[in-house]
């Protein structure tokens, strides 16, 4: 696992360090779905935007039109709009008396208030880590420096179910980490228990402060370091140019990142259910109202919840699209960046990285831990007194267990392909064309299923295509191999999207223009000028898209057949039937498999042209 | 133009894997929804395969209340033929939800009153009687609780461990019950709410699931827990765990877990043939030694048993249609008046 892994962060680094620079990073930067949108650069000067674009051909054009429409209508508007409607129903009366008891009461006040407040939390907490982080790695070198780099990069592919199952054996008040105090300090009691927010947000900033890191580490190698330098020599100080120049640059980044934090934590469902203890958060809510049977009051929670997070949508947006320059600005400006490579600052530096980086290790570790631990003999120890290698043998003995990688790699392979090709067909659309109102609802429209419930996702699309009906005509979904595929793709596009269309966004229009003046076809500018210089934000997305497509339990659940069982519902399973340790095999597989993804995405991304 | 070839590549590669993917069809299949675990389900479904060779039998491993979502949500165009494994209670909300089709078995006559809708719409098969659970390494047998009462000794403060009993049939069981043993008399959940009031004074955690629980029990978060016999028999002898149980002295809820034909089932005689076939006194033998579950069937030769299962159990008396009909309502109250009230 070593030599892997090893490896495998060297190309996790290379997909989050590298392909936000044209990727992620940049989605940020992309104001087609701002409120205003604002051409103005930080000097005043107006940003290179062709206004007099010749209309691309009208038959593609036409096509993808056609394609974007459909699967919009289809995937998002047809099954999410009878979310709403049934929400708004009473006794099959309109009315909104729904929304009226709900907000009525304390519970669900608190709830969304404690949500709304949770994912604000971590949003500062994952800034406060991450942002830091990136500046530790990208200013100062030292010894293997890139190893420690990528290894912060790790929580991104912690499996879910399992991950959280990790996280109690190792920070739980029976877990390692308490042990280990416990008999340090000789303690009699653990001497703290993982519960309510403090444990909430300690999960949520681990999980999603990776956003941070990886968005301003992209954002910070972008930066135009000759501003920086005009600064210092015209008298400013370190502090002055940090906050003046460094950070209005990293906006953009800094935005994106926020609300990819916001938004995850909004709809963060298994670490409130696992430990937070008193805490009420809306989906925790929501899953609890299910259960109860009560399936309206679960579908009105679930709007307000969407509400909730689509708006935050519109309000970082709105606040980005007033910071648009880093990319006119740096035009042609050297990309240097200056590295501390001597002093005690260094060696600091690189104490507290290398330090935090094992931290972040350890979850990684106690999973592996658990998956070789034998069953029952870890009781009041800290580390299990005996191992086994039975949980491997049972799931790589088990001819059904390869039948499940088999079917979680392919479903995730073809959502996330589907997603990078989709993404095309919209980029093509809506690049450049920032000032059009349907531009902005066709953005809008695309992130929804990011910001529901994968619950709902499934459940709208099974009972939207579960019976013929007038849109649908008698093309039934439910019960077919397809369904799985369709809501991986559906859930995780807007990740593709976004990034696709940032890379598209960085092209410069010249070179698609010089392209047309000799008189290349669309279809020639597009392979030879745009998907090479598009491709590694594109590979970025994609796999991003496929990873935690891998990993996916919520949604499918509900849809799933026997044709498709994948790995989430695997683990599940073996947790249901109290086989902990089979669970974490799964986990531990899932994550080799991961690490496999990276390194040939890797290699992918090397291969552009 | 590299990328571009690459880019089919993958499609092309995805296509394939996926085509290999594909189950041949066959006319006579059988889909199971099942919370009974894989290793029971491939066990039955080899021995099912080896009297009929020719059909396919597909199995979906969900948790209860999942698979009722799901009936729930395919009602339109059933996908399921057979739903094998629930505690009545839900299966009755399925009955009554019209999600069931009636179906009686020709062992109809075997199983009590109690243990079969009136409708024929499910039979029971198992039975799961409720214990109090706890650590034998820390607590000695003569000091662990014997009675419900028991458990909220102040003794025991901070040291009882609870599974969250909403998405949990054993435990709406167990509140169930503890709420009705007023409500019976007193006609209002007033007296029951108290009990659980009191019980959550004493309550460390509630956990997420059944799997966390019983780690966190031999792990000495907390000593004590109220769950299924069977699971315990799993734990204690499969794996193990240093756990030991008492009945409680007063009575304890009996659930029955039952089988149900899907309505509208697509292949219907397919699955009144395999619910016939493990529901055989041979079958229920066989998953009570290897499975830890306690047949329903009176017929059944009690001597081929494990021991524990012919314990005298002493069977709480219950209502179940009122517990099944209150409980959404006193889950609630407790989940927003009482949970957690002890630690703010």
């Amino acid at each position: 696992m070593c030599g892997t892994s090893l490896t495998f962060h060297h190309d996790l680094r290379m997909f989050w360090g590298y392909a936000p620079l044209v990727g992620v990073a940049q989605m940020s930067k992309h104001p087609a779905t701002v409120g205003q949108s604002r051409h103005r650069t930080s000097d005043g000067k107006a940003a290179p935007v062709s206004q007099r674009r010749p209309p691309v051909a009208l038959s593609p054009r036409l096509i993808l039109l056609l394609i974007v429409g459909v699967v919009l209508l289809y995937g998002v508007i047809y099954p999410n709009l009878h979310v709403v409607l049934q929400s708004l129903q009473r006794d099959g009366n309109w009315s909104l008396q729904n929304y009226r008891e709900i907000l009525a009461q304390r519970i669900v006040l608190k709830a969304i208030i404690s949500s709304v407040a949770i994912s604000v939390l971590t949003v500062m907490f994952c800034a406060g880590i991450g942002i830091p982080l990136a500046f530790l790695f990208e200013r100062f070198t030292f010894p293997a420096r890139r190893l420690f780099a990528t290894l912060a990069a790790l929580p991104l592919v912690l499996p879910p179910l399992v991950g959280t199952v990790a996280f109690i054996f190792l920070c739980g008040e029976s877990g390692i980490l308490a042990r280990v105090a416990q008999s340090i300090f000789h303690l009699e009691r653990a001497p703290w228990s993982l519960r309510g927010w403090p444990a909430l947000l300690l999960f949520h900033a681990y999980t999603m402060y990776p956003f941070f890191y990886v968005l301003t580490g992209a954002g910070l190698s972008r930066i135009d370091a000759a501003l920086a330098e005009a600064g210092r020599s015209l008298g400013a100080r370190r502090a002055r140019v940090l906050t003046r120049i460094v950070l209005p640059q990293l906006t953009p980044s800094l935005v994106a990142a926020a609300l990819l934090t916001f938004m995850t934590s909004m709809a963060s469902f298994s670490a409130p259910l696992l430990f937070g203890g008193g805490v009420r958060m809306l989906t925790l809510e929501i899953y609890t109202a299910r259960q109860r049977g009560d399936l309206t009051l679960a579908l009105t929670e679930t709007v307000i919840l969407a509400v909730i997070s689509l708006s935050a949508l519109v309000f970082f947006q709105r606040y980005e699209g007033t910071r648009r320059f880093a990319a006119a600005a740096m035009k042609g400006a050297a990309k240097t960046r200056r590295t501390i490579a001597t002093g005690s600052a260094r060696v600091v530096a690189m104490a507290f990285g290398v330090l935090f980086s094992l931290l972040l290790v350890l979850p990684v570790l106690t999973l592996v831990v658990v998956s070789f631990a034998r069953e029952g003999s870890w009781t009041t120890q800290t580390l299990p007194p005996s191992y086994t290698l039975a949980n491997y043998a049972r799931i790589f003995s088990d001819s059904a267990a390869r039948e499940v990688f088999l079917n979680s790699l392919s479903m995730s392979a073809l959502a996330a392909v589907a997603a990078l090709l989709w993404s095309f067909c919209v980029a093509a659309l809506i690049v450049r064309k920032r000032r059009r109102t349907w531009h902005r609802l066709l953005s809008w429209l695309i992130l929804v299923p990011w910001a529901l419930p994968g619950t709902v996702v499934a459940v709208s699309l099974a009972e939207a295509y579960g019976k013929p009906s007038s849109l649908a005509g008698s093309f039934i979904l439910v019960g077919t191999f397809w369904i799985l595929p369709v809501v991986y793709f559906l859930r995780f596009m807007p990740l593709v999207v976004r990034s696709v269309q940032a890379s598209m966004e960085q092209v410069d229009e010249a070179l698609d223009q010089a392209g047309r003046s000799l008189g290349a076809r669309w279809w020639q500018r597009f392979f030879r000028i745009t998907l090479p210089l598009v491709w590694p934000g594109a590979v970025a997305g994609t796999l991003l898209a496929f990873v935690i497509a891998l990993g996916e339990y919520v949604a499918s659940v509900l849809v799933f057949v026997p044709s498709n069982r994948p790995i989430s519902i695997a683990i599940a399973s073996e947790l249901r039937d109290f086989n902990l340790g089979a669970a974490a095999a799964y986990g531990v597989v899932l994550m080799a498999i991961i690490a496999v993804s990276m390194m040939v995405a890797g290699r992918l991304e090397r291969l552009r042209s | 133009m590299r990328a571009a070839k690459l880019l089919l590549t993958i499609a092309c590669f995805s296509a394939l894997l996926f085509s290999c993917n594909r189950s041949g069809s066959s006319t006579n299949k059988l889909l199971i929804y099942t919370p009974h675990g894989q290793d029971m389900l491939r066990d039955f479904v080899a021995q099912y395969k080896t009297q009929h060779p020719q059909v396919t039998v597909e199995f979906l491993d969900m948790g209860s209340r999942e698979i009722l979502e799901r009936v729930r949500a395919e009602r339109n165009r059933p996908q399921a033929d057979l739903w094998w494994g629930a505690a009545h209670t839900t299966f009755q909300t399925a009955a009554e939800e019209n999600l069931l089709a009636p179906y009686r078995p020709t062992w109809n006559a075997n199983v009590p009153e109690s243990s079969r809708d009136a409708n024929d719409n499910w039979y029971g098969t198992y039975q799961t009687p409720e214990v109090i659970v706890y650590n034998s390494d820390a607590v000695k047998a003569e000091e662990a609780p014997k009675d419900w009462d028991d458990v909220l000794d102040p003794k025991w403060r901070d040291k009882v461990l609870i599974r969250n009993p909403n998405p949990s049939d054993s435990m709406r069981a167990i509140f169930g019950a503890m709420i009705w043993r007023f409500y019976k008399d007193a006609g209002t959940p007033d007296k029951g709410y108290e009990w659980l009031r009191r019980l959550d004074a004493n309550v460390h955690e509630y956990t997420a699931d059944g799997t966390l629980l019983m780690q966190k029990l031999v792990r000495r978060e907390g000593l004590i827990t109220l769950w299924n016999l069977p699971d315990v028999w799993i734990y204690k002898e499969q794996k193990g765990f240093p756990i030991a149980y008492n009945f409680p002295a007063s009575g304890t809820p009996v659930i029955t877990d039952g089988i149900a034909i899907v309505r509208g089932a697509q292949h219907e005689a397919e699955a009144k043939r395999f619910y016939e076939f493990v529901t055989t006194s041979e079958a229920l033998v066989l998953a009570a030694k290897k499975y830890y579950r306690v047949p329903v069937r009176t017929d059944i030769d009690r001597s081929q048993l494990p021991a524990w299962m012919n314990e005298k159990v002493n069977a709480m008396p219950l209502d179940w249609n009122v517990l099944r009909k209150q409980s959404g309502e006193w889950l609630r109250y407790w989940d927003t008046e009482i949970r957690d009230h002890n630690k703010q």
